[in-house]
């Protein structure tokens, strides 16, 4: 087991220790350090500080994992016809016997590359093992309870290695198994079930170490906005606007409030949050995203199933009820990030209302182009305001898709869009200058 | 630790106990499971992860039940469609049912596909669709082969089956079903397309 003062302890490349470690009789000599503070230097390096991986011997591992794990299924599926029945099912479990060795090796030893080689290589083997099986039986192509017992046959083993590689494995086969069941079931409710271990191991590993548990992280942020379009039914069209907005929005604003000092690559709440919302603000800008929604546009056939009249607004009820609790607690009104996010679901679900009862997509798109219109300006103000160079490009780079994109829906001259593009170009160079150069004198000034 | 490798030795047990029982499943059911021949066309697809096959369309894919039976069964309802033998001894289903079948364990568990309409030519010449039955899914349309075999089998088998001498030859055992073999102008396709033209 990990000691949990390992969560506390800062990771630094071996090569660095070494150096330090070299440097301290030297400094010691030259009257810099005391003995004493040499060898508490020396005690803390020792002792506090773990020593780092390099990345490149991780990358190298599960690479190789991949390829020998990818090349092993490929050599089986050429299909050894000269091998008997029984000798070709004992053959399928000679990879599966092969990584569970080496996986009890990474659970003795303990190394990250290890682990992860061990996590993917052993991925791939429980898959393979299945699907030889399979072949040699000439079993009927059945995916989604393929996939699921492939995945349910793995999940223990992210969390006893742990490995991100065999945990991104798993999220990628439950997304795949939600559109598998819901082609072929008509539905898939149990993703849900499915995602509690895979939201159990990302609050473990982001517990344990913030900056390892970031790729879990990331793996479930792009997943989710992906699987929820599968499981959600469609019975009710239209809802999935309200359940997307909220979706997203409970996002940014778990990743501005769990995690205020994190941006971009560093905080994937608040990164797909925020830029999935401007993403769905400007779909819906779009007149067609409006027709033919709500209650009286519910559809029941084999792909809308009737159990998506309550499955689908439920979720969309709990997505927003869980929007509403973090958003309560969350904003703030001197924060445009926060108020966007404690905003646009509102906005969605006035919009949803307006064109399911009053038939009035004409309204909606305005007012998604006005919110996107705002959300640019606002972007670029406050980026002018404090001298952010990301946040003033943000905003205009939301102005600048939003304006090409509405010039090329009307249907103006070439000579008038010329002209307009030049204007554009030219004020978005002017305003990049402006800021840099605000920056520079920012950062020259003594105080 | 201890408890850890205890766990994992579980999981282990687990995933090989899971391929084990779909095997001990297959072949009780090789063993034990009566034989029936069904005429199919075979086609040649790939799948990514157990390789090259034929896929064998089977002639006789339908329950013969009246459009009325037929259009009060749902899409993907799970059922149970049990099977008899024509007078030159090849399958044909011969009824649906939503319970088990209890007086005979050569029956099929399958599901509903939905009315089965095929076209049928009238005496003044013109063509309609016929209501035959329901359409049932088959779990036997998969015949995984060498993958240089593969397309030769596909041929061959093709062309048999214009002849009408291509079948697959079927056990089947309380619902579940596992090819033996599948026959081409007489002989195992796999031996067929050994032979190079």
């Amino acid at each position: 087991m990990r000691n949990k003062s390992d969560s506390f302890m800062r990771k630094i490349p071996a090569k660095h220790q070494k150096w330090l470690i070299q440097e301290l009789p030297i400094l010691e000599d030259e009257g810099i350090l005391t003995a004493e503070s040499r060898n508490r230097l020396e005690r803390y390096y020792l002792n506090k500080v773990t020593t780092r991986g390099h990345w490149a011997t991780i990358a190298l591992g599960v690479l190789g994992a991949l390829l020998i794990g990818g090349g092993i299924i490929l050599l089986f599926a050429h299909n050894w016809e000269n091998l008997s029945r029984s000798g070709r099912a004992i053959l399928s479990f000679c990879p599966l016997m092969l990584a569970a060795a080496l996986s009890a090796l990474a659970i003795r030893r303990g190394g990250t590359s290890l682990r992860e080689s061990a996590g993917i290589f052993h991925s791939l083997a429980v898959g393979a093992c299945i699907a030889l099986i399979g072949q040699t039986y000439h079993l009927p192509s059945n995916t989604p309870a393929f996939l699921l017992t492939w995945a349910l046959l793995l999940m223990p083993l992210i969390f006893l290695l742990p490995s991100n590689g065999a945990y991104l494995f798993y999220i990628v086969l439950i997304c795949c198994w939600s559109g598998a069941a819901q082609d072929q079931y008509g539905q898939a409710l149990g993703f849900w079930l499915l995602l509690i271990p895979a939201l159990i191991y990302v609050i473990q590993q982001i517990r344990t170490n913030y900056q390892s548990g970031l790729l879990a992280l990331w793996g479930l942020m792009l997943m989710l906005p992906i699987a929820l379009g599968m499981v959600l039914e469609r019975t009710i069209p239209g809802l999935w606007i309200i359940a997307y907005a909220s979706f997203l929005s409970l996002a940014g604003l778990l990743g501005m409030r769990h995690f205020p000092t994190a941006y971009g690559w560093s905080n994937p709440l608040r990164t797909i949050g925020l830029n999935g919302v401007t993403a769905l603000a400007y779909i819906c800008t779009w007149q067609e995203i409006w027709y033919d929604i709500g209650w009286g546009y519910t559809r029941v056939n084999f792909t809308h199933q009737e159990s998506g009249l309550w499955i689908d607004p439920a979720l969309t009820a709990g997505l927003a009820t869980a929007w509403a609790f973090v958003a309560a607690k969350t904003l703030r009104r001197d924060c445009l990030p926060t108020l966007v996010l404690c905003a646009f679901p509102l906005c969605v679900c006035a919009g949803f209302l307006l064109a399911a009862y009053g038939e009035s997509a004409w309204i909606n798109a305005l007012l998604f182009n006005a919110f996107v219109l705002a959300l640019g300006l606002a972007h670029l103000a406050q980026g002018c305001k404090t001298a952010q160079l990301r946040q003033v490009n943000y905003g205009m780079a939301v102005l600048s898709l939003l304006l090409i994109t509405r010039f090329f829906d009307s249907e103006f001259g070439f000579l008038t869009r010329g002209l307009a593009f030049i204007f554009m170009g030219s004020f978005f160079l002017a305003t990049n200058l402006i800021i840099a150069r605000k920056k520079r004198q920012l950062e020259s000034s003594p105080s | 630790m201890n408890l850890r490798v205890f766990f994992f030795t579980i999981l282990v047990a687990a995933q090989i106990a899971v391929p084990l029982h779909m095997i001990q499943q297959r072949e009780s059911v090789l063993r034990d499971g009566e034989l029936f021949r069904f005429k199919t066309e075979p086609i040649d697809p790939v799948d990514p992860f157990q390789g090259r096959y034929v896929w064998l369309r089977i002639e006789e894919d339908y329950a013969p039940l009246s459009a009325l039976e037929t259009e009060g069964i749902a899409y993907n309802a799970t059922g149970y469609a049990t099977l008899g033998t024509d007078a030159e001894g090849f399958a044909h289903f011969t009824a649906w049912t939503h319970e088990k079948p209890t007086e005979t364990s050569s029956f099929l568990r399958t599901t509903a596909l939905g009315p089965e309409k095929r076209w049928e030519e009238r005496e003044d010449g013109t063509r309609q669709a016929a209501h035959q039955g329901l359409s049932i899914r088959i779990p036997f349309t998969r015949f995984y082969m060498d993958e240089a075999k593969a397309p030769r089998a596909e041929i061959r088998a093709r062309e048999a089956a214009r002849n009408k001498d291509c079948w697959v030859a079927v056990r089947i055992l309380n619902g579940k079903a596992v090819i033996e073999d599948v026959i081409a102008e007489g002989q195992s396709l796999r031996d067929l397309a050994s032979i190079k033209k």
